[in-house]
């Protein structure tokens, strides 16, 4: 599942028409847009609102078995020209200078830039970075939910010393909508990321069937797990091994018969 | 090829930094405060991470030379350890190194005039005794030679010191470097290896057997002290036909006579090192195998590893002097 978080509707549409989410009408704490593996919500501007957007979709996605992030929005540059896109490499709470470091699995395709998160809008450019309002809330958010590999921050200068176009919202989703092919790419990278993570998990819907066979300690479910997670990552097909199971009495026997196919399993590496 | 460059501030000017930088020149350079900024936080994933881990330069501030855990050495009595390096450029699933930090990335550190002070001190510490280094411990001692140049330092410094003895251990090809220069009799060259089917299975990114064979030959031919290492002896179905297999391709181009030290251990973590392995990669059998915990280590139930050593060691005494064998003990 792959949330693209975005502070103003103009910095979103670009995702939004792109993907062709469709706006939610259950949810009223955020303007949310949802697709098939993705949704995109509108935070509102600074980094408490992001860091708030952030936490609220976690919760309504808990059940998922990984999430993936992109905050999608506009930052202000010294010497970059209006229109050009970062991937994020290091963000700055200027508040606190604390830093945060999204990971990449690859060399980035983008040019990368640190980004300085600032509490107020400011004119005072600095040299070495791109700064914004809602960079720094974004991620100290997500990752409390995803690791850093799964979490990305792409900016586009939409302000510099000769021009300022932030706040003219047809010319920011523009200067999005221009970069979508580039965008496009790192959701595509990113959810392939998302996906080998949920692979991983096992079916939710096989293992409480699993545990309602018989009755398992604290212990047995852990070693439980361990064995279920690989069995079902062998392609050995939870419903072969459920119906297998089936003729088996109590927990330890069930524990006792996949171990035994566990191990036979493993002997060829 | 790495992802990216993590440079911290103060290592920027040094010489090695700067040689690395130009070396890695196409990649992106962050610069951070110290590496623990990236290294340390919680939330990453080694697995992703390992894909394509980055390049951290930095210097090493404490800890730099360490006593060996008991039991650790070629028997000698004064054992130490250092890591030029924090993880590897290759991906054994076996490697206690997977896992053992919460980032994938190599941290690579520069400052190894601070190291070397402190091989000297502790050498002196122990005046005319042998006193062994390991390097390789948190690292493969030669996979990254061309970016950490690290022989180019450290070689001269043991010869330089008496009674100073150091182990490399790699699973590299890198020899080039070493063959450039004179050998030294006090550092030995330790090439790890496992069988085919543990190699093709559990070494992703690792050199094939045949070259590591060659590279080991060619160290020997020009007068360098090499070991073999058949660590970890994996179980699997073909492992009797698979040690026998790589023994006879081994001792087919090497000379055992010619050899330092040859040492022999089954697979084994501590418990959490386990656990931490096994939950990073779920769908590996090797952590789905029948093992024990025994005294906070996690090995094959002692039948079946009495049964591997007893086999690997009958294979083994056919074709090496019994004195050059060490095998690894670590029960208690
Ligand atoms: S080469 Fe050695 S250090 Fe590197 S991953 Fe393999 S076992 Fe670990």
């Amino acid at each position: 599942m792959l949330i693209w978080v975005a502070a103003l509707h103009c910095e979103a549409s670009p995702v939004i028409d792109f993907y062709r989410l469709k706006k939610s009408h259950r949810d009223k704490a955020f303007d949310l847009y949802l697709g098939d593996d993705m949704a995109c919500i509108v935070s509102g501007v600074g980094k408490l609102a992001s860091a708030a957007a952030s936490a609220w979709i976690a919760a309504r996605y808990r059940d998922e078995a990984s999430l993936a992030w992109i905050n999608i929005g506009t930052a202000g540059a010294a010497r970059h020209d209006i229109g050009a896109i970062f991937l994020i490499d290091k963000i700055v709470d200027a508040e606190t200078a604390k830093s945060y470091f999204p990971a990449p699995t690859s060399t980035p395709l983008l040019p990368g830039s640190a980004c300085l998160t600032l509490a107020q809008p400011s004119r005072a450019y600095r040299e070495d970075c791109l700064f914004d309002m809602e960079a720094c809330g974004f991620i100290s958010s997500a990752l409390r939910f995803s690791s850093a590999e799964l979490i990305r921050c792409i900016k586009v200068v939409s302000d510099n010393r000769h021009a300022e176009t932030g706040r003219n919202r047809e010319q920011v989703s523009a200067l999005i909508r221009h970069h979508i092919e580039s965008i496009e790419r790192q959701a595509t990278d990113l959810l392939a990321l998302d996906d080998e993570v949920a692979a991983l998990e096992f079916p939710a819907e096989s293992w409480q069937r699993l545990l309602a066979m018989a009755h398992f300690t604290q212990t047995q479910q852990n070693r439980l797990r361990v064995l279920w997670r690989y069995l079902c990552n062998r392609n050995l097909g939870p419903e072969a091994l459920l119906q297998e199971l089936s003729t088996r009495k109590t927990a330890a026997s069930m524990i006792e018969t996949l171990e035994r196919i566990s191990y036979s399993d493993s002997e060829t590496l | 090829m790495a992802s990216c460059i993590y440079l911290e501030s103060q290592v920027r000017h040094h010489p090695l930094a700067q040689k690395i930088l130009e070396r890695l020149r196409r990649l992106p350079v962050i610069e951070i405060e110290h590496f623990g900024e990236v290294f340390n936080p919680r939330a990453q994933n080694f697995r992703l991470q390992k894909k394509k881990p980055a390049i951290i330069i930095a210097s090493k501030t404490k800890g730099h030379v360490l006593a060996a855990p008991e039991g650790y050495g070629l028997g000698g009595d004064y054992n130490y350890y250092f890591s030029h390096m924090l993880n590897c450029l290759y991906d054994c699933r076996y490697c206690f190194l997977q896992g053992m930090y919460r980032s994938a990335h190599q941290v690579l550190f520069v400052n190894y005039e601070d190291f070397g002070e402190q091989i000297r001190q502790i050498a002196a510490t122990h005046r005319q005794e042998p006193v062994w280094f390991f390097s390789g411990y948190d690292c493969d001692s030669l996979a990254n030679e061309p970016l950490t140049r690290f022989t180019e330092y450290f070689i001269p410094l043991v010869a330089s010191i008496e009674n100073a003895w150091m182990e490399l251990r790699t699973k590299s090809t890198q020899v080039r470097s070493m063959l450039s220069r004179e050998p030294v009799a006090r550092v030995v060259t330790a090439f790890s290896f496992s069988d085919r089917f543990s190699h093709d299975s559990l070494e992703h990114g690792v050199p094939s057997i045949a070259k590591r064979i060659d590279a080991m030959r060619r160290l020997i031919d020009a007068g360098w002290p090499v070991g073999l290492r058949f660590d970890p002896v994996v179980y699997h179905e073909n492992y009797e036909l698979g040690f026998s297999e790589l023994l006879e391709q081994v001792f087919a181009e090497i000379d055992a006579d010619r050899l330092h030290s040859v040492s022999l251990g089954s697979f084994r973590l501590t418990r959490d090192h386990f656990h931490r392995v096994s939950r990073l990669y779920p769908d590996e059998p090797l952590f789905a195998q029948n093992m024990r915990l025994d005294n906070g280590i996690v090995s094959y139930p002692p039948d079946r590893e009495r049964q591997m050593i007893e086999f690997c060691e009958a294979q083994l005494m056919k074709y090496i002097p019994g004195h050059t064998y060490h095998p690894c003990e670590w029960h208690d």
